[in-house]
């Protein structure tokens, strides 16, 4: 379970570039829920995922993980708790590296790293099988390097990294918006699998509409630093891309008026 | 003979100092001057040692772990400190300068009588051989202090490679590689990046200040200037190496950079056989990397104009 409490982070404070990216967030989700995260560019919906995976620290409020209080972990830490699959398909693997030696840094996520063998012949042994399940056509070419591999591909092999051990949390990044449909397809559906057979508490941040109707049981729509709709169950269920589109006009037309009632305030005023 | 067996030899020695380049250059992309400090500062800590009458073994052990120290020392002040990691390197180089001036009281010290490596391994063969002055390979006549020592260096670099190998497919190499390789993506899975870069440069410190201790030892003195260009010494023998084997695979990247450093050696002691001034070899040392480190894109761009032309 995922606990957020109030966090908030502005970004260069008390600078020309100060981004108050983080305004009070409010959030808890339950074990094995997949929530799906959506908003305008500059929302904050990276942001938060970010704030979670403890790529910064967050200025005010707590995050607790599974229990515990992680606010103040550094990143390398949460990993012991957290599977991440990032945007781009070069963050999540080592490419000169080959797939074999990938995994295994994957199969020792936040435990000590000694000097026992990274990859010993029981571990070998468990590897095709795993990699077969992608149907990427990689289980021949564990040796190669992650470099030569495509996009699709990559992420692919990244989502089986991140959830090789199960993760009290798994954060996907917007994963497939850097990949061609096709692998975007085949990674979206390989990302519901896993998830539902792990029963995987899962945060994915999209831009894809219809990602956003047909995956998770919740949905989260941000913006500007906040959460401005919160939908699960029923609600959730019936949600078509229609909608969802209607919503984000309603939150273009707010900022409008926004705008045009601060016009009139200073004409007013000023 | 003796000339090109000697070319060997501190080839080899060398190829200690172009692995723990190999190691902060190529693995971890990190450019680390600290190696010019810290191959004196193992020449120095040996030498000393040797002469208080410390045996060979423990003073060379202990040349590595003073350069592990250094190695350490910048890994702190770049990823604890933030310093930019090629400042971080000059400012432990820098001081180590005085350290080494300190350790050895004086700017060399010679060792004449002192029990070394060198002199073990001449005693070790001269009884295996019966008391012979030299010995017969191939028809040269080699005497048995080159030999033994060449033999000694050879033995002790390719245990060092092997053990280096094994390192870095342990779960913690495979980590340390990993940190260099993309450090966002082991962050992700849990390593701590600083500690890995900290680890790995104590580690190619280490190497390089074993190659000082090494070369003290068989040269017969350490002298605080001797890390000069050391740097780019062992990156001409890297990039050598890499042209010599054109594979991505550890193993025989280890090998290349060994392979790198012999033949480095021995291109230098021809040059210098055929006339060349050693104070010039620096420079053309300098330049030799230069012209290796632009070539690549300098052909690549050549091709791709060349396809232009064909093309239009």
């Amino acid at each position: 379970m995922l606990e957020i409490r109030g966090i908030a982070k502005t970004f260069n404070p008390g600078t020309l570039n100060e981004v108050r990216a983080l305004q009070g967030v409010d959030l808890t989700i339950q074990e094995g829920s997949f929530v799906v995260v959506i908003g305008t560019n500059g929302s904050g919906k990276s942001t938060l995922l970010n704030a979670v995976a403890g790529t910064f620290l967050v200025d005010t409020g707590a995050i607790r993980l599974a229990g515990t209080d992680v606010t103040r972990w550094p990143e390398h830490r949460r990993a012991t708790l957290i599977g991440r699959v990032f945007q781009n398909p070069f963050s999540g693997t080592a490419p000169h590296m080959s797939i074999a030696e990938n995994l295994s840094l994957a199969a020792r996520r936040g435990r000590r790293r000694g000097l026992g063998w990274s990859l010993p012949r029981i571990f070998t042994d468990q590897l095709g099988e795993h990699v077969r399940r992608l149907s990427m056509g990689l289980e021949g070419r564990l040796d190669n390097a992650i470099g030569s591999l495509s996009g699709g591909q990559r992420q692919a092999l990244t989502l089986l990294m991140a959830t090789w051990l199960k993760p009290q949390l798994l954060l996907l990044d917007e994963h497939t918006a850097a990949l061609d449909p096709k692998s975007a397809d085949q990674v979206i559906r390989l990302s519901e699998e896993i998830v539902s057979r792990d029963r995987l508490t899962t945060l994915m941040v999209t831009h894809s509409m219809q990602q956003a109707t047909s995956l998770g049981d919740r949905l989260i729509m941000m913006h500007r630093g906040r959460v401005l709709h919160d939908l699960q169950g029923s609600e959730k269920r019936r949600l078509r891309v229609d909608d969802l589109l209607a919503r984000f006009e309603e939150v273009r037309r707010g900022e409008l008026l926004d705008e045009t009632a601060a016009d009139m305030l200073k004409q007013t005023y000023v | 003979m003796t000339l090109l067996i000697g070319a060997w030899t501190i080839g080899l020695i060398l190829s200690l100092l172009a692995l723990g380049v190999f190691i902060s250059f190529r693995i971890f992309d990190f450019p680390d001057i600290t190696t010019e400090g810290s191959i004196t500062l193992g020449a120095t800590i040996a030498a000393t040692l040797l002469v208080v009458g410390v045996s060979p073994a423990w003073a060379t052990v202990a040349g590595f772990c003073g350069g592990a120290v250094a190695g350490a020392t910048t890994g702190i002040l770049h990823t604890k400190f933030k310093i930019h990691g090629l400042l971080s390197g000059i400012l432990v180089m820098t001081a180590l300068y005085s350290i080494n001036l300190r350790i050895m009281g004086k700017s060399n010290v010679p060792l004449l009588s002192e029990v070394t490596l060198a002199t073990r391994a001449e005693q070790l063969a001269a009884s295996l051989l019966g008391g012979a002055a030299n010995f017969n390979v191939f028809g040269w006549e080699v005497g048995v202090r080159d030999g033994a020592m060449f033999v000694f260096s050879l033995l002790f670099i390719a245990l060092v490679g092997v053990l280096l190998y094994a390192f870095f497919r342990t779960n913690l190499g495979t980590a340390m590689r990993a940190a260099g390789d993309n450090a966002q993506m082991i962050k992700a899975l849990g390593a701590n990046v600083d500690h890995m870069i900290i680890g790995g440069l104590a580690l190619a410190n280490g190497l390089v200040a074993l190659a000082g201790a090494l070369l003290a030892q068989y040269q017969g003195f350490a002298d605080v200037q001797m890390g000069i260009g050391m740097v780019v010494w062992g990156l001409a023998s890297v990039i050598i190496g890499e042209a010599l084997i054109g594979s991505p695979s550890l193993g025989l990247t280890i090998v290349g950079a060994v392979m790198g450093s012999i033949l480095f050696r021995l291109l230098v002691a021809i040059a210098l056989r055929a006339g060349l001034d050693p104070n010039d070899l620096k420079l053309i040392t300098a330049t030799f990397v230069f012209l290796a480190l632009i070539l690549p894109n300098l052909l690549a761009s050549l091709k791709s104009n060349n396809a232009r032309v064909t093309n239009a």
